[in-house]
């Protein structure tokens, strides 16, 4: 044997030996075994205005079944990490290279009936863009920034025609943080008209927090700060039925009493700010800090990012999937058995089940090691205008009835989800159909939207907030902006359960065609969206 | 006449009278409510038969209701149908068939769970057996829907997407002929199926419909499959019934609102579909037309009411008809209607019954009454009736049979 062909063998084998240790690692950072001690995401944090990061979109099963979809980031102080908490400013820059080597096959075909046509995205064209659409199929992706006020363009947040595919080049989004945006938390999560409920099941969404909140809530200025992304997995995410409604809570699975609870250690009677994201496919939640089991008073600062505009004391705070809620908790006393909890909500008679559940015990220790304070942003928000000022005392410009329907075939499904304008026949979404509603920039428009059906649903709309109006009617006492509400379930008897939101189409930026949609993903996955098109003056 | 005895005493069984109590006034009273019978009807007692459709191993079972006077239901046996159930799937799969002509009296219903159809004797209310088609046949999480002809039992096989066909036996018995796989136009399932003579129609739920020779039992596509009209729309055919001629194939349409679609199959295949949008109760996906075809009975399955459409089968046309209020119990116990039957086999129908799908579920007593060219549709009083047994019925077939 030459020396030659020694070396072209062992080149051989060790190049079989790594490919071959390369598929069997895991595409995705390993996930905490249950219980545990909860920390908060990895932070990657923007550096004189500008928050630069690369995450690479990849796909893996575990164990016990469940697909993972993770972003995933690699830097020398936090080796890789999946889904880090990206912290910006008010006017930084973000900008994101997002390569997607998904691989995966998807459990089962998405929630709805098999469709006529089958859903494509518009056909890529010879420049092979990922901003021309292409075709859509489980392993493509894109990103939205949920609840940001940013354009709807491709490379910022544009889902209707984004469709970036597993052979793309790194393709990167580039976020200007509005200078006169709240501080607060939002989160990012994938977006494929289609795939968002088995993406977003596998675990992919992460938090972006726009710093500065002491500057208008000073209460929480120095506070432990703890950052909860609470995700939902399902080893069928389109089972939609009998399924266990298996949370996680920064990826540790909250299954007590069938297994171990995860852990927050806290000092006696500390007060802490708990910035919690609903990042689930589906669960509505009702979030409790229970001593024993009677729930504590939580007083809140913020609602899907936004600072309320009284920080009042609850004890329970609604979340639907999509919502954000940040609060002040104020710990036990030694020897005080505590425990945050997702307490349930009966989401209708065709709802899906959302039972209570622990997400963690509180531990209480006079050593807890405590988590750091929030990081001050560096200047203070732009006051004015604010993002939205004075919304509550204009007239609208339109006033719009909006409803949500759904037509099933049978218990188990497979079902049409609908959101429809009052008076036009309901049709399921399709990129190719032309928008819904048309207005213009400058608009105002109070939306009255139903709820036709006998579960829950939650309305979201892409780009701006909205002012949450009322009620069935009745106008709310703390009216505050949002981008996520529950639209609450018919009872069968009652006139349809209704909300009123004003919808604030002013800024100059956010002209382009845009949606709005239910965020129970398998409803908007199974058609329950629909475009805006918002023309430039 | 000892038959009509039998006949009558059941019925007063059924309004609590014991049989040794029965005077000759109650037998007076007795004969002078029953409402008008057929001499083929005379020989039997009407029953309301439940597919239950539990899940679990082997529980799942059939569950017979006396009809009474007046369309009132008292239940009277609960028979094992020798498998187990899906707890639900289509709304539009009929899981029971009934069979009743001078050979047999039998009832079918489907173990969606356990691929196999369980065949009762109606009169004793015993099962017969439980018979399996092939080892790939499987129900899925929807279940299995049966139609038959009376010479074949034809079941769709939601999971495997399979039509078995099985010959109907003496004494209720069946024999597995084979399996003809199928496939929606759009990838959809098995959802509705329907036989009249030498057709068999089928929905897929995914908008698509196609037809199928039977003439020598197994079915042969008629290669007519298409996408109806309504689909165009979003409304997707589920259930189907056909006139007793065969002219017309009649589909109920899962929607937000009441929408049938009607096709010609007098040429032996499917012609497109003419859409009727005949309402506003939310979802019509199943359909059955009463015994002399004037009026077409809607489930709206998720409205949690009923329609009743005029129909005129010389033309096929589809025109508005009356409604009921929202059934009691609707998303207070239970939350799908499934497909009807009527009490009578002939006229109207006179009652109809709503299989009601919760946990328990129940069965929805509507009375129709036509007079002067307009229908109205009420619910009784008592309605509904619990089905103990299921908290998931979907389907009930009612004995004797309508005549097609």
């Amino acid at each position: 044997m030459t020396r030659f062909y020694r070396l072209f063998l062992i080149s051989a084998v060790l190049a079989v030996f790594t490919a071959s240790l390369a598929a069997q690692l895991p595409e995705c950072p390993l996930r905490p075994k249950p219980g545990g001690a909860l920390v908060n995401p990895p932070d990657v944090f923007s550096q004189n205005g500008l928050l630069s990061a690369a995450f690479t979109m990849r796909s893996s099963f575990d164990a016990e079944g469940y697909l993972h979809v993770c972003y995933n980031y690699d830097s020398s102080s936090t080796g890789r990490v999946e889904a880090p908490t990206l912290r910006v400013n008010p006017g930084d820059q973000l900008l994101l290279q997002l390569t997607n080597r998904l691989t995966y096959s998807p459990p089962a075909p998405p929630r709805g009936p098999a469709r006529r046509p089958v859903m494509t995205m518009p056909a890529r064209g010879t420049s092979n863009d990922p901003c021309t659409g292409g075709t859509m199929v489980a392993t493509s992706t894109n990103v939205h920034f949920h609840g940001l006020n940013i354009p709807p363009k491709c490379h910022q947040d544009e889902v209707i025609q984004t469709d970036i595919e597993n052979t793309d080049p790194p393709f990167e989004y580039s976020v200007q943080i509005p200078k006169n945006d709240s501080p607060g938390m939002f989160w990012y999560h994938p977006h494929l008209h289609g795939f968002a409920t088995v993406q977003v099941n596998g675990g992919a969404p992460g938090a972006l927090i726009v710093g500065g909140m002491e500057k208008v809530k000073p209460q929480v200025g120095g506070l432990p700060e703890r950052v909860f992304v609470i995700r939902q997995q399902f080893t069928d995410p389109n089972k939609w039925l009998g399924g266990t409604n298996q949370l996680t809570i920064n990826y540790h699975q909250a299954i007590a009493p069938l297994g171990a609870s995860p852990v927050i250690t806290m000092k006696p009677g500390a007060k802490e700010f708990w910035r919690v994201a609903n990042a689930s496919n589906q669960a509505f939640l009702a979030l409790q800090v229970q001593f024993g089991t009677t729930p504590q008073p939580l007083e809140l600062i913020a609602l899907d990012g936004i600072p309320v505009t009284n920080s009042t004391q609850v004890t329970t705070i609604q979340v639907p999937p999509a919502g954000r809620a940040e609060f002040i908790v104020q710990g036990p006393p030694s020897n005080t058995a505590a425990s945050f909890w997702q307490s349930g909500v009966d989401t209708g008679p065709i709802g899906n089940a959302n039972p209570p559940q622990q997400l963690a015990t509180i531990e209480i220790s006079a050593n807890a090691q405590e988590p750091l304070a929030l990081p001050p942003a560096p200047a203070t928000p732009e006051t004015s205008p604010q993002r939205f000022a004075g919304l509550a005392g204009l007239t609208p410009t339109a006033q719009r009835k909006l409803y949500f329907a759904e037509a099933t075939n049978g218990s188990a499904g497979p079902t049409e989800f609908f959101i429809a304008l009052d008076g036009q026949t309901p049709k399921v979404f399709n990129v190719d159909e032309p928008p819904s509603i048309v207005t213009k920039v400058g608009a105002v428009e109070d939306w009255t939207i139903e709820n036709r059906t006998g579960e829950d649903h939650a309305f979201h709309i892409h780009q701006v907030h909205f002012l949450f109006l009322a009620v069935n009617g009745v106008p709310l006492k703390d009216q505050e902006l949002r981008d996520t509400v529950i639209v609450p379930y018919w009872d069968g008897k009652s006139p349809y359960p209704s909300v009123k939101v004003r919808i604030d189409f002013r800024d100059l930026e956010i002209a382009g065609t845009f949606v709005y949609h239910c965020h129970v993903l398998d409803h908007e996955d199974g058609g329950m969206m629909e475009k805006i098109q918002v023309n430039p003056n | 006449m000892r038959n009509l005895l039998k006949s009558i005493s059941a019925i007063l069984r059924a309004l609590g009278i014991a049989g040794r109590q029965i005077c000759l006034s109650g037998l007076i009273v007795g004969v002078a409510l029953l409402p008008p019978i057929s001499s083929a009807q005379e020989a039997s007692q009407r029953y309301v038969i439940t597919a239950d459709d539990e899940a679990a191993d082997l529980t799942n079972t059939a569950t017979f209701y006396s009809i009474g006077l007046g369309g009132g239901l008292t239940q009277v046996a609960t028979t094992a149908s020798g498998g187990a159930g899906s707890a639900g799937g289509y709304f539009a799969a009929g899981r029971v068939s009934v069979l009743h002509n001078a050979q047999a009296d039998c009832a079918f219903v489907g173990n969606g769970a356990s691929n196999t159809v369980g065949a009762f004797a109606v009169q004793t209310q015993t099962l017969v057996a439980s018979f399996f088609g092939s080892g790939t046949d499987s129900g899925g999480t929807v279940g299995v829907g049966l139609a038959t002809n009376d010479t074949y039992l034809y079941v769709g096989f939601g999971g495997s997407n399979t039509l078995g066909t099985f010959a109907v036996e003496p004494a209720c018995a069946l024999a597995f002929i084979g399996d003809t796989a199928v496939l929606g136009l759009n990838g959809g399932t098995i959802t509705g199926l329907a036989a009249r003579g030498n057709i068999l129609v089928v929905t897929y739920g995914d908008g698509s419909i196609e037809s199928f020779n039977i003439s020598q039992g197994m079915p042969v596509p008629n290669g007519d499959a298409q996408n109806s009209t309504g689909s165009i729309n979003d409304h997707i055919p589920n259930g189907v019934d056909i006139t007793s001629d065969g002219h017309y194939a009649i589909f109920g349409d899962a929607s937000t609102v009441t929408t049938v679609e009607v096709s010609d199959i007098s040429f032996g295949k499917l012609a497109p579909t003419i859409v009727y949008n005949v309402g506003t109760a939310w979802n019509s996906a199943s359909v059955w037309l009463s015994p002399d075809e004037t009026l077409l009975y809607i489930s709206n399955s998720s409205g949690g009411q009923v329609t009743a459409a005029f129909f005129d089968k010389t033309t096929g046309t589809v025109t508005r008809g009356c409604v009921t209020q929202r059934l009691n119990g609707f998303y207070n116990g239970w939350v799908y209607a499934g497909r009807v039957g009527t009490a009578l086999s002939t006229g109207t129908g006179s009652v109809l019954y709503v299989p009601e799908f919760g946990g328990p579920s129940s069965v929805g007593i509507v009375n129709v009454q036509l007079s002067n060219g307009k229908c109205t549709l009420a619910e009784a009083a008592g309605s509904p009736v619990s089905d103990p047994n299921s908290s998931a019925l979907m389907s009930i077939g009612v004995y004797p049979a309508r005549p097609f």
